[in-house]
Parts: C-alpha cells; structure tokens; sequence
C-alpha cells in the first residue's frame, strides 16, 4: 500500500497519516529486529522503570526507550558507552517521534572497559597502600574454616576430596554462594560477612563451636568475564575489611585476580588453597609422637643417671667413718625427699599418655630411694647403739682374753687364765680364780 | 602461645634433655613443661576436628540472625 493512493479523495488528518507511516515502518523488515551500533548519550532509568536515551553517532542520532523487564541491561552501562541494540523502529504517534524499541542491548568491548576498571581499582588499591598491607598469619592448625564457593560446585567437591585426604574430619563451614553473574558480587560480599560473623567469641559460643579462624573464597576456573566478581571492588573491599585471614583461591593458576592481590595469601586453585592451608593429620600425629617418645627417653635416661648417683652415694656412705653418718645421711634423706617430692608434685599432672612411664619411673625412683633412706637408717641405728665405746659409757666392761677374742660365756673361761677387762677409759688385767655356772 | 611456637618450643626442650648435663630441678622443670606443651599440641589437634556444615548463603545468613 503506498501513502499517495488515498490523496486524491481529500486531504488525510494527520493523526491518520502518522499511523498510516506508523504501520508501515512497522510492518517492513528492514526497521524490525534491526541491529544497530552507536553511543548513548542522555542515558535515564526513569522511576516508572523504563530506560529511555539516545543512540548517536557522527553522522546521525535517534531515541531509544527500554520498557521495563523487557531485556537485562549491564549495569557497566552508562553514558558514553558504546552499545550494540537488537530493536524495532516505531512512530509514538502523539509526538510524531520516532524511536526505537530496543528487545536487547549488549555493551561493545565489554571486556576492555572491564579490563579499564580493574586497572584503575588496582591503581587506587596501590595508592591506599592496600596492596602493601601487612598480611595475616595462617593459623598452622585450623580449627574452623570457612569456605565461601558456588554451592555444589565442582571446585568444592574437589575442595572437599582433598581435605578428607589430608585430615577427615576437619572443621568447616561450606557458605554456597553465587559466583558469577550479576549477584554474584553481593552474595560474595555477604558470605565473607556471614564467615566473619562466625569467627566472633560471640557467635562462636552461641553456635558452640570455635570461632572460624580461616576463610577460604574458592571459585574454579572459567572464562575471564566469569571469575569478574572477583576483580570487582566490593569483593576486593570486603577481603581487605576481614579480620581473619583470607585465602583466595580463584580460577586457574594463570588467572591473576585483584582478589589475589589483596587476600593474605594467594592460591593457584581452589585445590591448592587447600593443599595450603590443611594440615596432613598424620604428619602432625607422627611429629608429637616423636617428640613424645624423644621427652620420655631422655628424662627417663637421666633420671636412671640420678638414681646411680645416689647409689654410689650410699655405698660410699657404708665405707664412711662413723661420725660422718648421721649428717650425710640426713642429707641424703632430704635429697631423697625434694626428688620423691619433685618427681610425684610434677608428675601428678603429666599428660595422660605419659602416665604410664613416669608412673613407673616415679614408683621405682621413690621405692629405690625409700630403701636408702632405711637402709641408711638402720646402719645408722645399728651403729650408734651397738659400738662397743657407747657401751662401754654406760659402765659395762667387755672380757677378752689376752689375744684379744671377745669372751662372751662362762664355758669359755678356765680356772688360773689370764683375762683383759676393757673399760671405756682403759684396760685392766686379771686372773680367773673360781668359776660358777648359772 | 600456637600450635608451631609450641612445637618449636618443644623440640628445644627435648633436644636440651637429650643433651643432658642439667641439674635436676632444671629437668624436672623441662620435663613438666615439655608433658604440658605435648598436652597441648594434642589438644590442639584433637580441637581442629569437628563438623562439616554445608550450607547456603541465606541459610547461613538465617542461621546467624536466629
């Protein structure tokens, strides 16, 4: 149908004809589902929720509208970008306004102004001295880690293998968030909120379990634009704000994330964060029971020193002269006590394991040194009471004949011998002159 | 104190016991603090296991706001 086969029956209102132009645009090819490039300029999300701009170039410019919920739209989108649309050309026949009804609009070298924005972050991170920050400490034996990654993901189930490898049983908190995409940011930002809600006395007793000690922010690998989130400033602001350590552990080894730049330690991959940060549980066994066996040895090698010493020194103290006794041997009973004391006050406490070697160790110490102590004791009584000059004070007198052998019964004696009396003071001799017999 | 100041604290204390040529209440004193640093990594240890809990974010997030 052309416009001009009316024309001839009159004039044509104008609401008429611009509906006339209306349809026609709208029914040629050529205006439909047309892709088309340009800038935008006078960019406006309106509150009704429609986004209306102009789409320019040098040589031409038309308006564009985006009804609300009709297509996603970037939001790296702004004035000034460069887009590419997918629209349909229409006539607003009350404005006589041309315009384009846009189903989908894409930004053009999306990955370059992505690129841009990473640098200029990296840029104001190393100015802040962000970059240079001191980095945390990884706890050696984490007791409770969090692991922020896609739920049910493939790096988490790898995460999870190997962690069950290296110490079953570890304890952790798996927080499944949106890696990619446009929530992805915000949930990431939550997650490292959420784990660090958990490393808090507060919550950790409120939960009963030991506050998270770790964080762990995995994602495996992907193309560029999907690992973005972490390039992204929210992301890279909540890892600098974390009061624990932060292990990021995004994409590939090749892929270098301001993520990676910021957290207190970079993994390769998700798998080599854990390779990082868990402990094999049997290498840490081995070493304490080493070090336990090793303890043991040697203070029980030394103690078997000690207790040879106090033997020599009873030995020697057998040998001793006779006024030395009392003192040494006092003095041995007190170096008896302060070892029995040391070894049972500091054993009573020894870890459990132990108990069986020092208990022994302990016995055999405080009974071998018990038996010195009376051993000492009786030599000493036996010595003082039973000397011949202490008898002697008490006015006895000790009969011996002249070679010297104690006589000691009356069948030993004959009538006309000569005897030796012994006196405390001095010997006096005599002869026998009767005998009686009891 | 953590868990690799008092392994590296222990390994001194067993290497000076191992070397000897200590008086006695000197021992005595390394050997209770060697029992209770072994008590303590054990702990340690023995504290890193617990639960594996795995959950959603908003899961998570519910938990703590409870």
């Amino acid at each position: 149908m052309s416009a001009g086969s009316d024309v001839t029956t009159g004039p044509i209102p104008v609401g008429q004809f611009v509906n006339l132009v209306r349809n026609t645009l709208r029914h040629d090819k050529l205006f439909q589902n047309q892709v088309i490039k340009g800038e935008i300029t006078q960019w406006k999300r309106h509150s009704n929720g429609h986004t209306y701009f102009t789409l320019v170039d040098s040589e031409g410019q038309i308006s564009a509208v985006i009804w609300q919920g009709r297509c996603t739209i970037d939001s790296l989108i702004e004035e000034g970008s460069v887009v590419v649309v997918i629209a349909n050309l229409d006539l607003w026949a009350k404005a006589g306004k041309i315009q384009l009804i846009v189903n989908r609009i894409e930004l053009v070298n999306k990955l370059g102004i992505l690129e841009e924005q990473k640098k200029q972050l990296i840029a104001s991170l190393r100015r802040e001295g962000a970059l240079d920050r001191m980095r945390m400490k990884l706890p050696m034996i984490p007791k409770h880690i969090a692991i922020i990654t896609g739920f049910g993901s493939a790096a988490l189930a790898d995460m999870n293998r190997l962690m069950d490898n290296r110490w079953p049983g570890l304890r952790r908190t798996i927080i499944g968030v949106t890696v990619q995409g446009e929530n992805a940011p915000n949930e990431i930002v939550r997650g490292l909120l959420a784990a660090g809600k958990l490393a808090t006395p507060e919550y950790a007793k409120r939960l009963s379990q030991p506050p998270v000690d770790l964080i762990i922010l995995g994602r495996g690998g992907g193309a560029p634009e999907d690992l973005w989130a972490f390039n992204l400033e929210p992301v890279v602001r909540g890892i600098i704000a974390s009061r624990i350590p932060v292990v990021s552990a995004v994409g590939h080894e090749s892929d270098l994330l301001v993520a990676d730049l910021v957290a207190d330690l970079r993994a390769s991959t998700p798998s080599n964060a854990i390779e990082l940060c868990v402990p094999e549980y049997d290498y840490h066994q081995m070493l304490s029971f080493n070090l336990n066996e090793r303890l043991n040895e040697a203070a029980n090698r030394l103690f078997i020193d000690w207790r040879k010493e106090l033997y020599l020194l009873q030995t020697r103290l057998l040998n001793a002269p006779l006024k030395g006794i009392f003192n040494a041997n006092k003095s041995v009973t007190q170096l008896s006590h302060r070892l029995t004391n040391a070894v049972s006050n500091q054993f009573v406490k020894a870890r459990q394991n132990l108990e069986s070697i020092s208990t022994s160790l302990r016995l055999n110490i405080q009974k071998s040194l018990a038996e010195e102590a009376t051993k000492l004791a009786v030599i000493e009584s036996a010595l003082n009471s039973s000397h011949p000059r202490n008898v002697l004070q008490r006015g006895y007198s000790m009969l011996t004949s002249k070679s010297g052998s104690v006589i000691s019964s009356a069948n030993e004696l004959i009538q006309g011998q000569q005897i030796i009396l012994a006196l405390a003071d001095g010997d006096a001799k005599a002869t026998v002159d009767e005998i009686e017999k009891r | 104190m953590d868990y690799d100041e008092a392994i590296t604290r222990l390994e001194e204390i067993v290497q000076a016991l191992e070397r000897g040529g200590i008086p006695l209440d000197a021992t005595l004193k390394l050997y209770e603090e060697g029992a209770k640093l072994l008590e303590f990594c054990q702990q340690e240890l023995a504290s890193a296991e617990g639960k594996l809990n795995e959950m959603r974010l908003s899961e998570v997030e519910s938990k703590l706001s409870e």
